[in-house]
C-alpha cells in the first residue's frame, strides 16, 4: 500500500516536479506543525517553555488516547462512534464504584477497563455477526451508554458527599491513589513535571504504533481493512480481527475515561460528544501525516498534538472559542484534501 | 416583586421566621379555591432542559411543592427539542390541566404555544424563558444579582485594582446577563484590568476549560482574580490553577453551587474562594407557588425573582458544610426563599 505513494510508481510526469509534490505531501503537515510552534513562540508570551509543552500534551492526552483507539477500528475499515460515551461512562462508573460502592481505586480501574472491553465486544458482535453497519451499531451504542450512565444516579453527577436517590448521603470518596492518576506528576529534569496522563498517552501511542506496524496481528488488521474478502480467502479470521479492533477502541476509551475522572475528581454527566469529535478529527488528520493516506498511530498522535498546539496557542492569544472550532474544522478539511488528493494520485 | 435585594444576606432573623413557617402544616380547608380540593387540580411542567444536576434539583423542588399543595403534577420533557416543547404545551391543554409551568425554551417557539394556553383559560408561569406575554409571570433566578454578589466579594477581598481573567461564552442567556454585570463592574472600577477572556461549552465542560485556563495562565502569569460565573467554568479554572501551582496567587469567584463544588472550595488552599448561588430546588418551589397563587386568583406581578446567596470558602469551613443538604440546613437563606408565600401556602416539609 505504501509503495503506491512512492515517486517511482508515479513517474509518468517529470521526476523532479513529482518529487517536490511528494515531499510536500509527506512532510507538509509536519512542517506546518513546526511552523505553528515557531509562530506561537513569537506571537504569544509564555508559549515557548517546557511547562507549556507539557500542558499542551496534557490537554490532548485524553482525546489522543481515544483517537488511538478509534485508529484501530479505522484500520479494519470500521468506525467507532461510541468512544466518547464509553469514556464518560467509564468516568461515571469509576466515580460510582468509589463514591457510592466505596471500593478502592484498583477496583474502579478494573471495572472501567471491563466496561470498555465489554462494550467493544458488543460493538464487534453487532457489526460482525448481526451485520449492523459499523456507524449505526456504534451510534446505537453511543445513545445506549449516554442513557445507561445516568440510570444508577437518576441523572445526577457523582461527587464525594452527594445525596443518593434514596435520600442517604454517599460515604465513599475518590481514593488518593485514583486522584493521583490525574494529579501526580513525575520528575523529569524539572521536579513535578510530567503528568500521569501524558505518560499514559505516550506509552499507549508507542504500544499501538508498534502493534499495528510491526506485529503480525497488526498487519493482518490492515489487510482486513484494505480488503476483507481477500483476507478471508487467505485464511485470516476476519471476524475475530474486527471484534478485537473494537475491543481495543473500547478499552482505550475507558482508559481515557479513567484519566478524565481522575483529573476532574468527580463523575460528570456528559455525553462525550466533543471527545468523540476531537479524537476522530485527530485520527483523520493523522491520515495526512507522512503522506500515509491510511489510519496510522503515529499520524494520529501527531494529529492530536497538532490540534492541541493550535487550540492552546490560540487560547493564549485570546482568540474566542468559535474561531477555535472554525480553525479545527479548517485544519481537518485541509488534512482530508491532503489525504484524498494523495490517494487519487496513487490510483492514477 | 421587590424582594429582599438589599436586605438579603443579612436576614438571619427573617429566615428564622421563614423556617418557622415551614413547620406549620396548612390544611386543605384553609386554602382558597381551587386548592380546597387540591386533588382536582392538575399542573403540568413543560421542560426544555432536563439533564444535569441543576435541572434535576429544579424538578425535585417542583415535585415537593406540588406534593405540599397536594396537586397532581404532570412532567412533560421535550429534551431540548423546541418544536416538541411547543407541542407538549398543546398536549397539556388537551389534557385539561389547570396550570402550566414552562421551564426554559426558546422565545420564538414558545410564544404562540403559551398564548394558546392562556387563551384556553390556563394559568401559565415561565421560568427562564421570555414568552413575551403579559399574562405570564416570569420566574427568574437573578443572574445579575448572582454576578453582583460574587464581584462585590471580589472587591471586598482584593480591593479595587486587580488583574483579571474572565470566563464567558456569549449567546447563553444567563451567562449574557451575568456578563452585563461584569461589564458594569469594569466600568465602575477602572482598576480592574481584564487581560484575558476565554471559555468553552465543549463537554466535559470542566475539562475543556481547564485546558484553556492552563494556556491563559501561562500567557498571563500576573492574573490574580478569575471571574468564572458558572460553576463548571470555575471547576475547570481551579483544576488549571492547581496544575500550574498558582493556588496561593489566584482567587476564583463564580456562580452556582453543587456538592462537588463545595468539595472543591473546601480543599486546602483552594483558589476557589466564593460563589453566589440560587438553590435550584427553591426556584422549582417558587415556580409552583407562583402558579398556585395565579390559580387562586392572586397577582404575583410580572416577574418573580428568587434571590441568590453568597457562599464563601470561610462560611463552608466555619459551618463544616460538605454537601448541598448541609448547605441548606446551615445556611437557611439557601434552603428557602421567602418569595410567593401568602398565608395559606403550604410549604414543603424539610
Amino acid at each position: 500500500m505504501t509503495s503506491q505513494t512512492r515517486p517511482e510508481t508515479t513517474s509518468a510526469s517529470p521526476m523532479d516536479k513529482n518529487a517536490i509534490i511528494d515531499l510536500a505531501i509527506r512532510f507538509g503537515f509536519l512542517a506546518l506543525l513546526v511552523g505553528m510552534v515557531l509562530f506561537f513562540s513569537f506571537a504569544s508570551r509564555g508559549f515557548a517553555s517546557p511547562q507549556s509543552a507539557v500542558f499542551i500534551l496534557q490537554s490532548v492526552a485524553i482525546t489522543g488516547i481515544l483517537a488511538l483507539g478509534v485508529t484501530a477500528t479505522l484500520v479494519v475499515g470500521g468506525f467507532d462512534l461510541s468512544i466518547g460515551s464509553v469514556a464518560t461512562t467509564a468516568m461515571m462508573a469509576a466515580s460510582y464504584v468509589m463514591v457510592v460502592m466505596e471500593q478502592s481505586a484498583l477496583v474502579a480501574v478494573i471495572v472501567c477497563l471491563v466496561i470498555g472491553a465489554v462494550v467493544g465486544v458488543i460493538n464487534g458482535w453487532l457489526i460482525v455477526y448481526m451485520r449492523v453497519p459499523d456507524l449505526l451499531a456504534t451510534l446505537g451504542m453511543m445513545f445506549l451508554l449516554i442513557g445507561l450512565q445516568r440510570i444508577p444516579t437518576e441523572g445526577r453527577s457523582i461527587a464525594t458527599g452527594m445525596s443518593l436517590p434514596d435520600g442517604t448521603t454517599a460515604q465513599g470518596t475518590f481514593s488518593e491513589a485514583f486522584l493521583a492518576l490525574g494529579r501526580h506528576r513525575f520528575d523529569l529534569i524539572i521536579p513535578n513535571f510530567i503528568p500521569v496522563s501524558v505518560v499514559v498517552l505516550i506509552v499507549l501511542a508507542v504500544l499501538i504504533w508498534f502493534f499495528l506496524e510491526y506485529t503480525r496481528f497488526g498487519r493482518m488488521m490492515y489487510a482486513v481493512g484494505s480488503n476483507a474478502q481477500a483476507a478471508r480467502l487467505a485464511g485470516a479470521p476476519v471476524r475475530a480481527y474486527k471484534i478485537w479492533a473494537y475491543v481495543i477502541s473500547g478499552v482505550f476509551a475507558s482508559i481515557g475515561g479513567i484519566l478524565l475522572a481522575a483529573r476532574l475528581g468527580r463523575g460528570d454527566i456528559a455525553s462525550g460528544n466533543n471527545l468523540l469529535l476531537d479524537s476522530v478529527a485527530a485520527a483523520l488528520i493523522g491520515f495526512a501525516v507522512l503522506g500515509a493516506a491510511k489510519p496510522n498511530a503515529f499520524g494520529t498522535a501527531m494529529g492530536a498534538l497538532f490540534v492541541g498546539i493550535l487550540l492552546q496557542g490560540l487560547t493564549m492569544m485570546n482568540a474566542p472559542y468559535y474561531t477555535q472550532d472554525f480553525i479545527k474544522g479548517f485544519v481537518l478539511v485541509i488534512a482530508l484534501v491532503f489525504t484524498f488528493a494523495l490517494s487519487q494520485r496513487g490510483k492514477q | 416583586m421587590t424582594i429582599s435585594r438589599r436586605t438579603f444576606g443579612r436576614i438571619a432573623a427573617g429566615l428564622m421566621a421563614a423556617s418557622g413557617l415551614v413547620s406549620v402544616p396548612a390544611l386543605a380547608q384553609d386554602m382558597p379555591a381551587p386548592f380546597d380540593n387540591p386533588e382536582e387540580v392538575t399542573i403540568a411542567l413543560v421542560r426544555y432542559l432536563s439533564t444535569g444536576d441543576f435541572f434535576q434539583a429544579y424538578l425535585s423542588g417542583v415535585e415537593s411543592q406540588a406534593e405540599a399543595l397536594g396537586v397532581d403534577l404532570r412532567v412533560l420533557d421535550s429534551r431540548q427539542d423546541a418544536a416538541l416543547q411547543a407541542d407538549m404545551v398543546d398536549q397539556a391543554i388537551a389534557l385539561g390541566v389547570d396550570g402550566i409551568i414552562i421551564q426554559h425554551g426558546l422565545t420564538e417557539s414558545m410564544r404562540e404555544a403559551a398564548q394558546r394556553a392562556v387563551d384556553a383559560g390556563i394559568k401559565v408561569v415561565a421560568f427562564d424563558v421570555d414568552v413575551e406575554n403579559e399574562a405570564i409571570p416570569q420566574i427568574e433566578q437573578s443572574d445579575r444579582d448572582l454576578a453582583r454578589l460574587a464581584l462585590e466579594q471580589a472587591i471586598a477581598d482584593n480591593g479595587e485594582e486587580w488583574t483579571a481573567a474572565y470566563v464567558y461564552v456569549p449567546g447563553i442567556a444567563p451567562l449574557d446577563r451575568r456578563d452585563e454585570t461584569w461589564q458594569e463592574f469594569k466600568e465602575r472600577y477602572p482598576g480592574i484590568n481584564e487581560v484575558a477572556q476565554f471559555g468553552t461549552l465543549d463537554n466535559p465542560i470542566a475539562n475543556s476549560n481547564a485546558n484553556q485556563a492552563r494556556s491563559v495562565l501561562a500567557a498571563n502569569p500576573d492574573v490574580t482574580v478569575v471571574f468564572a460565573p458558572y460553576d463548571e467554568f470555575a471547576k475547570g479554572v481551579k483544576i488549571a490553577v492547581d496544575e500550574a501551582g498558582m493556588s496561593s496567587q489566584i482567587k476564583i469567584y463564580s456562580a452556582d453551587v453543587s456538592t462537588s463544588d463545595i468539595a472543591a472550595m473546601r480543599e486546602p488552599d483552594s483558589a476557589w474562594v466564593a460563589t453566589a448561588a440560587t438553590n435550584p430546588a427553591v426556584v422549582g418551589e417558587v415556580s409552583v407557588r407562583a402558579l398556585a397563587m395565579q390559580l387562586a386568583g392572586e397577582d404575583v406581578g410580572a416577574s418573580v425573582i428568587v434571590p441568590p446567596t453568597l457562599i464563601t470558602q470561610d462560611m463552608l469551613l466555619e459551618n463544616e458544610i460538605t454537601n448541598m443538604e448541609e448547605l441548606s440546613v446551615r445556611l437557611p437563606q439557601f434552603a428557602h426563599a421567602d418569595v410567593a408565600t401568602p398565608e395559606w401556602m403550604p410549604l414543603p416539609a424539610r
